[in-house]
């Protein structure tokens, strides 16, 4: 049987709003991928995870555009330190739309705003998931 | 199309439903309202069972209180904030504070980096509290000090002895906390995040029973359900939780057998519901809650004072509602729902931002949240006479019908044990998701339509906003005012209030009294915290996250 894409879906510091990343886990199943939903973490414990799991997806969420952009940056420099830029990283929640380049720049895969379609992430993920 | 809908008498849907899906026919009659009895349902405004309002005269004897939740950067940037909203008119502060804060770090600690500033002011110690107000008359305001559970006793005692510093005598403190440990549960996943709800609940018990005593005219708690609205749960869930809620932490405090009634602690309760979308179905939410809540207070509880039955409640626009996409389109929103609420008989409104679903209001935008109240307390004349919508076929059918699913709600959460321990069970959280994932699937569907999200979207939006950023250096520079404070202050003192504070905490006692002294002697919100919260997670670990929760299905 082939194997189902492991994603691994955290909410970012300490951000409590979690009603998206509820949403997207239920769809992420509902699309027949296999979620590890580890809470809220920092950037350090994402990273670290992602490497346990052997994940192929790291979903990132929050809604707070004052700090998504500078954890974000200490979460991808980890996931560069430890080699895990094989892993498709996608961001939902709030990133002032000025800010969404600098999110790609860092390496960021795709940036799904509020009120994307859900479907549009796990179709996404099914295209874009490193094979 | 339509035209001929006319024409055959066709409609635009089968079924037409409020948003919570509560089925509403084309037309009401008085058959719809036949059973109602003036007296036993309605009566005048100020008198049991409330549902026109809790007071004589409304409006016409003082208007709602613009009550604008704000806070940003330090507290130096939040004082410049609040004096122009006060030269503005307003009368209400509502602390928003930061996320490090809420969860109880010092701006020193290293679990702090990237969160100082974030969503609100970073507010510490009693020294941030005496910045943030300076130069304001705190005797002629009331304050809001909107924290999350884990800071409810140390924030609102940093206002308090602020108060008592200034002289003020703490009977004469007018503002609310609105520490609701109840509304935590429901919107965060406690297998993710875990959090010690027995403790917190005991903590906000403590001050009730402080308060009751201490500081009357302050209200130490306010039941929050906008916070599970906003993670979810629909219009009649949020008052059935709300009364669940509230009747459990009158449990708690009962429980202690200090002497006190449920007429010396509860008329200082408050509540804070949210204002969503569907302008009828919030009005008949607001008149239900009140009906529902004076019948809880005087069947259960035998209530003989009014104000225990009275539930008197502020307002905050739906959050949630509010789309990322044409930002400036939430302002209407934000209009209506604060509409619905002044028909409702709130008592202090929060208008949100139309930038809210970006980052944290501009100037601009708060200025127009406050004119937005101003305009419709000055100009719509809604404020002329009470509860203009009493009577109404449709809005008395629809209040009884929200009334009544809103019961079986709360009965659902008293089968599980009351809502701590349905909380504890998860199932408030399982509640929760199935209604959003539900709204989410509406949205989706098509069969909720969002203006810009899922129609009449924009490739471009015409309208341009400016968005508002935190101060970059804001965690350097507090971190840098933490490492001064922990120099300059009397290091023994607080040593000494801390251990205080520990004994309390240990003994069951209240805790009030020892935070007191520690916040005067200017101990932290992180060394308050570890002793009253941190030392109560199961684990015994200072992180607030659980080490890994796996959900894997």
């Amino acid at each position: 049987m082939e194997r189902k894409i492991r994603v691994l879906t955290a909410k970012l510091g300490f951000d409590m709003h979690n009603r998206g990343m509820s949403v997207v886990n239920r769809a992420l199943r509902d699309g027949g991928t296999e979620v590890v939903y580890i809470g809220n973490q920092f950037p350090e414990g994402i990273a670290e995870t992602a490497l346990q799991e052997d994940v192929d997806v790291i979903g990132i969420s929050s809604l707070n555009s004052a700090s998504s952009l500078e954890l974000m940056e200490r979460v991808m420099g980890i996931i560069k330190k430890k080699h895990l830029e094989d892993k498709l990283v996608i961001f939902g929640g709030i990133v002032l739309p000025d800010d969404v380049p600098k999110l790609k720049e860092m390496g960021v895969n795709e940036y799904f705003p509020p009120g994307s379609n859900v479907d549009s992430i796990v179709s996404y993920i099914k295209e874009n998931v490193p094979q | 199309m339509e035209k001929s809908n006319i024409a055959k008498g066709k409609e635009r849907k089968e079924v037409f439903t409020t948003s919570s899906g509560i089925p509403i026919k084309r037309i009401y009659t008085p058959e719809d309202v036949a059973d109602l009895d003036y007296n036993r349902d309605l009566g005048p405004s100020g008198e049991d069972p409330y549902t026109r309002g809790i007071y004589p005269t409304m409006y016409r004897g003082k208007l709602w209180t613009i009550r604008q939740f704000g806070g940003l950067n330090a507290a130096e940037a939040t004082n410049d904030r609040y004096k122009l909203m006060y030269q503005m008119g307003v009368t209400g502060f509502a602390i928003a504070i930061d996320d490090a804060s809420l969860i109880g770090f010092d701006p020193d600690s290293p679990e702090a980096e990237g969160e100082v500033g974030v969503g609100g002011v970073s507010v510490f110690s009693l020294k941030d509290m005496e910045d943030m107000f300076d130069g304001l008359p705190i005797d002629k305001i009331s304050t809001a000090v909107i924290q999350a559970i884990n800071t409810t006793c140390p924030h609102t005692a940093m206002y308090l002895a602020l108060a008592e510093n200034r002289g003020i005598d703490l009977r004469d403190v007018d503002g609310t906390t609105e520490g609701d440990p109840c509304s935590f549960g429901g919107c965060s996943d406690l297998k993710a995040n875990p959090a010690p709800v027995r403790q917190l609940m005991r903590l906000c018990g403590d001050l009730v029973e402080w308060c009751a005593i201490n500081a009357p005219k302050w209200h130490p708690v306010s039941f929050t359900s906008y916070n599970y609205r906003e993670a979810g749960v629909n219009a009649y869930q949020e008052i059935g939780g709300l009364v669940a809620s509230a009747v459990d932490l009158i449990e708690e405090v009962l429980s202690r057998d200090r002497g006190l009634t449920v007429d010396d602690f509860v008329p200082h309760y408050t509540f804070h519901l949210a204002s969503h979308n569907d302008f009828f179905e919030e009005i008949a939410k607001m008149r239900a809650a009140r009906r529902m809540w004076c019948k809880i207070m005087t069947e259960r509880y035998d209530a003989k004072d009014p104000r225990t039955k009275m539930l008197r409640f502020h307002v905050q626009t739906s959050g949630s509602t509010l789309t990322y996409q044409q930002p400036i389109n939430n302002a209407i929103r934000v209009a209506y729902q604060s509409l619905a609420a002044a028909l409702g008989g709130v008592q202090s409104l929060h208008a949100c931002s139309y930038d809210e679903a970006l980052c944290i209001p501009t100037e601009e935008a708060v200025t127009l949240s406050i004119r937005t109240q101003q305009i419709l307390q000055n100009e719509s004349n809604v404020t002329n006479t009470i509860d203009p919508l009493a009577g109404s076929y449709y809005v008395e059918s629809l209040t009884n019908e929200v009334e009544k699913r809103a019961m079986d709600f709360f009965h659902q959460i008293e089968d599980h044990g009351g809502w701590t321990k349905a909380l504890e069970l998860g199932w408030l959280r399982q509640q929760t998701e199935k209604e959003a994932i539900k709204y989410e699937e509406e949205i989706r569907t098509g069969k909720r339509r969002i203006v810009g999200v899922n129609c009449f979207q924009m490739e471009e939006d015409p309208s341009k906003i400016t968005y508002f950023r935190p101060d970059p250096e804001i965690y350097k520079k507090q971190k840098a005012r933490a490492e001064k404070l922990k120099e300059e202050r009397d290091n023994d003192k607080v040593e000494e209030t801390l251990n205080e504070l520990r004994d309390a905490d240990d003994s069951g006692e209240n805790v009030m009294p020892a935070m007191m002294k520690a916040v005067k002697a200017y101990a932290t919100l992180e060394e308050m915290t570890d002793v009253t919260v941190r030392r109560h997670f199961a684990s015994g670990t200072k992180s607030i996250f659980s080490h890994l929760s796996r959900m894997i299905e």
